[in-house]
């Protein structure tokens, strides 16, 4: 092998390309900035005004998002007197990381034994369930497992940001993640496992390549997991965390200048993430492509759910704690309940 | 459902720099999520009208009384310039009577989309916060038309107002009522319909009729508890015993009641607006006794020819007789009383102002205990406090 197809070799592989290129980070960093500016030009027509218009004006103020935070970077960095100033700068890069980690194990598409340019990687992801190979940063047949696993870490750092900051609006914050995390991580789980019990498998890949959306199959289970996304990911109508006329910006509240920046990013990137599995769980994932054009579709998908998902804001207030709490344990997790139990008859019945 | 509160104790130092609180601090004595107490510290505001009052002579006033409710300026100038025509023993013409209030009508529609649209951002809704504020646009336009100042317009003055009408601002007025009927079914479905939105203001912030009674709230509050109460019906004055209008009272108390009166108040308002159209007399816009007072040439050219009063030389710094006065007028957030005292000298001995927010301070306070924390927020944006006008 020459020089060219080694390079070649490293970089699409999966563990590299899919984590890192697309739709790995890169791809991350412009949906951040593409979900911020949709959600400020949808709200902005919504609500009669122009919105981001001056910062490149041809493109509809695009680049508005990279002038602020180009403006962000260049500004103070204040750091409280009395924190732990390493763990205060650690907080939101911690989080940051959490919050991308579950991307890892996230299948996007699939890999042909041949003619796509991901084949030469078949054998090292290949899934016994389908028999093919799984485009993912990390296989394991029980990604769905691993997925929530990893999701649920996230809470815990917004937790310890708030703590960190020793400011009460954040610690208010925080206890109200607490709160909610409880709350949304069990509809999540709750609607993954009756999809799993559903499609008699733990594999994410496997769920798409039988060939029915969830939405069709359980759309109780897809009703659940968008309102758990929708509390897990801080949006409209359960922005409680950083409702801010109540409390700041709730965790984070200290952070200034390019700090504050990795503060905003997480609940995005958990969005995006949850929008992947959402796509994968409900809405067909990349079938009928697959390889790097099925990547795109599942992509475009989540994309599409991501702006559904942050179009709230224009539409709908902000519930209260006990609010929220309430409609998910009262309503949403019996109604999970049944979702489960619907999943079990219907995978008995339907998908053998 | 009851939950069970780990008491867990301490204050939040709500404000004055917070995007919730306006321009005070709100201490808030919290056990667990819950309310115990709050403490208004108000002032941060506080431009001494009442103080500076004293020392500037009659006319000088009508700016600086207007400035602590710039939104809802017609009314805190109508206010004081009734009190100063009780003094000075002037008639006022018929049509500057019903330009009056029309004036003041458009302004409490201004004020009104204001309230409902700070209201809706304290709810976390945005978008009725710029719905507020871009229907607003339109009334403060034909205010700016009308007067010549979008707000702070100074637009009454003893013995009648300073510009007549023209046709094209009563145009203006009839796109403007079209326009907001039509919006005003958007908003009950996207804000007042809103399942979000009544969830957090039904049952929150609840004062019965009695308490209304007692703290001594005003307005759109008292009316929303059940009380019939409403300065215009009870002593009215510019036009409006001549205009057919109702009063919406509801008995819930909520926080959802209050907003709803506020939506009917724009209703009846507009209602209020096209009869001052149909009907407005014609004649003068200033007491006969100042009008004779211009001079012909000026006259002719401004008061004939353009319908704006050049203020006659007797404003410039009068010296009413001896005696004081009160006045009261249903301002945009409630009642506003002011007295005057004259001690017959150019400047008044004493100026009194009861402002409708300053007496919701004891209001927001007592509706504050036993809430949760978040709804601290949606109890003050439904009372529609304004700190400048309590501080004044």
């Amino acid at each position: 092998m020459d020089f060219i197809s080694i390079l070649r070799f490293y970089f699409f592989y999966p563990s590299f390309f899919d984590i890192i290129i697309f739709p790995g980070l890169i791809l991350f960093a412009v949906i951040l900035l593409t979900a911020i500016w949709f959600e400020r030009k949808a709200a902005a027509r919504v609500q009669m005004r122009v919105g981001p218009y001056y910062a490149s004006k041809r493109s509809g103020g695009f680049l508005q998002l990279v002038a602020d935070a180009l403006k962000f970077v260049f500004s103070e960095m204040i750091i409280p007197d009395q924190v732990n100033p390493t763990l205060f700068v650690l907080a939101p890069a911690l989080l940051l990381m959490i919050s991308i980690l579950p991307f890892a194990v996230v299948p996007v598409s699939i890999i042909p034994k041949s003619g796509s340019i991901f084949s030469p990687y078949f054998h090292d992801f290949y899934d016994p369930n389908i028999g093919m190979g799984v485009l993912s940063g990390f296989f394991t047949q029980y990604n769905l497992v691993l997925v929530l696993a990893l999701e649920a870490i996230y809470p815990i750092f917004i937790i310890f940001m708030g703590w960190v900051t020793n400011n009460r609006f954040a610690i208010l914050g925080s206890v109200r993640e607490t709160m909610l995390s409880v709350s949304y991580d069990v509809l999540i789980f709750m609607a993954t496992v009756s999809l799993a019990l559903e499609f008699h498998t733990l594999d994410i890949a496997q769920i798409v390549q039988r060939g029915i959306p969830g939405i069709l199959a359980n759309p109780f289970a897809a009703l659940v997991f968008f309102i758990g996304m929708l509390i897990g990911s801080s949006r409209f109508p359960f922005d409680i965390v950083e409702a801010e006329t109540e409390l700041v910006v709730g965790p984070a509240t200290e952070y200034s200048g390019f700090l504050f920046v990795i503060t905003m990013a997480p609940a995005y990137i958990g969005n995006f993430i949850y929008s992947f599995i959402f796509v994968d769980l409900f809405l067909g994932g990349w079938l009928p492509f697959t390889g790097l054009p099925g990547a795109a579709y599942t992509a475009l998908k989540a994309v599409i759910v991501l702006f559904f998902s942050v179009f709230m804001r224009s539409v709908y207030g902000r519930y209260r704690l006990d609010q929220a709490l309430r409609g998910s344990w009262k309503y949403l997790f019996p109604l999970s309940l049944f979702a489960l139990i619907f999943g079990m008859v219907v995978g008995f019945l339907w998908i053998a | 459902m009851d939950v069970e509160v780990v008491p867990v104790t301490g204050e939040l130092n709500v404000g004055p720099q917070h995007p919730g609180s306006g321009h005070m601090r709100i201490l808030v004595k919290l056990s667990g999520d819950i309310v115990d107490d709050v403490e208004l510290d108000v002032g941060y505001v506080h431009r001494a009208v009442e103080k500076l009052g004293e020392n500037r002579n009659y006319m000088h006033l009508i700016p600086l009384v207007e400035r602590p409710a710039i939104l809802d300026s017609v009314h805190m100038n109508m206010g004081y310039v009734m009190a100063v025509e009780k003094i000075i023993n002037v008639d006022v013409p018929e049509r500057a009577l019903y330009l009056r209030s029309f004036a003041a009508e458009v302004n409490r529609i201004a004020s009104h989309f204001y309230g409902i649209g700070i209201l809706g951002i304290f709810l976390g809704h945005s978008t009725s916060f710029m719905w507020g504020f871009g229907d607003r646009e339109i009334w403060v336009h034909i205010l700016e038309a009308l007067t010549g100042a979008r707000v702070t317009n100074s637009y009454v003055i003893p013995g009648g107002v300073r510009r007549d009408i023209s046709p094209s601002i009563i145009e203006m007025t009839k796109k403007a009522i079209s326009y907001t009927r039509r919006k005003l079914n958007d908003w009950k479905k996207i804000f007042f319909n809103n399942p979000t939105i009544r969830a957090r203001l039904e049952n929150v912030g609840v004062m019965t009729k009695d308490q209304a009674i007692a703290w001594g709230a005003v307005g759109p509050n008292l009316r929303a508890s059940g009380v019939y109460f409403d300065v215009r019906k009870a002593e009215p004055y510019a036009a409006y015993s001549k205009l057919d209008f109702d009063i919406p009272v509801y008995k819930e108390g909520d926080g959802y009641a209050r907003s709803m009166v506020r939506l009917e108040e724009i209703e009846q308002s507009m209602r209020i607006l096209e009869q001052i159209i149909k009907d407005i007399p014609q004649g003068p816009i200033l007491s006969e006794r100042f009008l004779k007072q211009i001079p012909p040439t000026r006259m002719k050219k401004w008061v004939e020819g353009q319908g704006r009063i050049v203020l006659p030389g007797y404003y410039a710094s009068f010296r009413p007789p001896k005696g004081e006065a009160t006045s009261r007028v249903e301002a945009g957030r409630g009642e506003l009383m002011y007295y005057v005292m004259s001690d017959g000298s150019a400047k008044p001995y004493r100026l009194r102002m009861i402002t409708p927010s300053y007496r919701l301070i004891y209001v927001f306070k007592n509706l504050c205990k036993g809430v949760r924390y978040a709804d601290v927020v949606s109890i003050y944006g439904s009372l529609d406090y304004f700190p400048p006008e309590a501080d004044r």
